[in-house]
């Protein structure tokens, strides 16, 4: 099969790599591999089908800051120079108009391309639009690496924990409020801990959309709207960040043996982000950057995973479970 | 109903099991027991049962104890409790607590409540607080949460809940 990588930041050379550390794996599930043929980032693109690099794309993006050596003025021009069934798109997230992320999904969708992203501006805002879509053209829109990273969440409650009535999910899903909220625990005030978590490379320039919350009501949006089968957006988000919580607040906790956390919660009635009080010990109360979600269930009680939220090979490593889903289906195992 | 009984036995052989007859002939369901043969008041040792029972066969079980000369020294029900904590951070003082709690209070029925403010804004007027609420029941938590959330939203104080 054929797959065209729309993004070449952290994640999208994650996937590159990743698809070629691979190809001896798809050989022997499928009898034959899975090539990337095209390769785009915000300026240029590069196209081959007889299939491209991993090592190359990531030389050249490295060495020139481009991916390829054509230059483009629509995506989709790109996206029609070259034959692929897999757009796997990966384009920085715009949470406020799905960006250029929620065309490359349509357009891919509605022309017989299945399509696995882990950008979650576009199903934040557009989710019942873009199944619909996938629906009409008989496609597969896979999005496991929108929620938590290498966590897996989606895949697990639309697989193993399938026939169950879901009850609730409640969880840290953003690593970089985790790891500001665990270095207060340590003492350190609220900017101090951003300034660090920025020095990490853990939270961006512009830190807004993880510490007012709107990252995890993202996140929030896509597990209601894909595991509740509700038709949320961000607007029915009840947010609360992290901004306003202080030393004072995160003492008061500890000496009560309990920790702040920016809890994400989804059930049938409530979509909320907020800063909760945990007990220490509790599985919501995990340090560092790490996610966790805890999954109320209906004959099953609670269950509990965790994972690395963020990161290009921990993020790919949810593509790459979503890229098996399809080929399973396209090709048969 | 869950209930606690203190009950003082006479200290000859059988009596302990002559004072946990009574809860299963009321097809009561025995949660535990305690033999404290260090608590002997006129010959009698204390037995102390936590048990579940249909309230209205209290009295007839109260009648058997009497009847086999058990002494019932406290007998009352007992109850699971809800907890909840909340941290208040904001232009928070002592009389906008105290008017949160008389709130909470109008509201709905509480077995404790009680609020501790951090050291470090001690000496300033504003405080960030926690209150600890314990309620009977779970809906109870919902009311102040509601109330809580209101309240905090108009004052512009974040409030953060326990789970």
């Amino acid at each position: 099969m054929r797959a065209f990588i729309c993004g070449f930041g952290t994640i999208g050379q994650s996937v590159a790599k990743i698809i070629k550390e691979k190809q001896e794996f798809f050989e022997e599930r499928y009898g034959e591999t899975l090539i990337v043929v095209g390769a785009l980032d915000s300026r240029s693109f590069i196209t081959d089908s007889e299939g491209l690099d991993a090592d190359e794309l990531i030389d050249s993006k490295k060495s020139t800051g481009r991916v390829g050596d054509k230059a483009y003025t629509k995506i989709m021009e790109a996206l029609d120079s070259v034959e692929f069934d897999i757009l796997i798109e990966v384009t920085s997230t715009d949470i406020h108009t799905g960006g250029v992320g929620l065309d490359n999904i349509k357009y891919a969708l509605k022309n017989g391309k299945d399509v696995v992203t882990a950008n979650k501006g576009p199903l934040a805002l557009k989710y019942k639009e873009l199944m619909r879509l996938a629906d009409e053209h008989d496609r597969y829109l896979l999005f496991e690496g929108t929620v938590g990273g290498a966590m897996p969440i989606i895949n697990l409650n639309k697989y193993d924990l399938a026939g169950q009535k879901i009850k609730s999910i409640r969880g840290i899903f953003n690593g970089t409020c985790n790891y500001i909220l665990t270095k207060m625990d340590d003492g350190q005030p609220f900017e101090q801990a951003l300034r660090e978590a920025q020095q990490q490379g853990y939270a961006e320039a512009d830190p807004s959309g993880d510490v007012e919350g709107y990252d995890s009501a993202c996140k929030v949006v896509i597990l209601a709207n894909s595991i509740f089968g509700r038709n949320a957006t961000l607007d029915d988000v009840d947010i609360t960040g992290i901004t306003s919580i202080n030393s004072d607040a995160v003492a008061l906790a500890k000496a009560n043996d309990m920790v702040i956390r920016l809890i994400g919660e989804v059930s049938a009635t409530k979509l909320e982000v907020a800063p909760r009080l945990i007990p220490r010990g509790h599985p919501l109360s995990l340090p560092g950057t790490l996610n966790t979600a805890e999954i109320i269930t209906e004959y099953a009680g609670p269950i509990t995973v965790s994972g690395i939220g963020a990161g290009g090979l921990e993020t790919a490593s949810a593509i790459l479970s979503d890229l098996i889903d399809i080929m399973d289906v396209r090709i048969g195992e | 109903m869950i209930v606690n009984a203190e009950l003082f036995v006479n200290d000859l052989p059988g009596q302990l099991i002559g004072s946990l007859e009574p809860v299963s002939l009321v097809n009561g369901n025995i949660l535990g027991v305690v033999h404290n043969r260090d608590k002997i008041i006129d010959h009698r040792i204390c037995v102390n049962i936590t048990f579940e029972v249909d309230d209205k066969h209290l009295e007839q079980l109260k009648d058997l104890w009497e009847r086999r000369d058990i002494v019932i020294s406290s007998l009352g029900s007992v109850h699971e409790t809800y907890k909840m904590d909340y941290i208040l951070i904001g232009d928070v003082n002592a009389q906008y607590i105290e008017g949160l709690i008389k709130m909470i209070n109008e509201a709905t029925t509480i077995d404790q409540i009680s609020v501790s403010y951090s050291s470090k804004s001690i000496r300033t007027a504003s405080h960030t607080s926690l209150i600890s609420v314990k309620a009977r029941y779970e809906d109870n938590l919902d009311k102040i949460d509601t109330i809580l959330r209101k309240e905090c939203k108009k004052s512009n104080v974040t409030y953060v809940r326990g789970v």
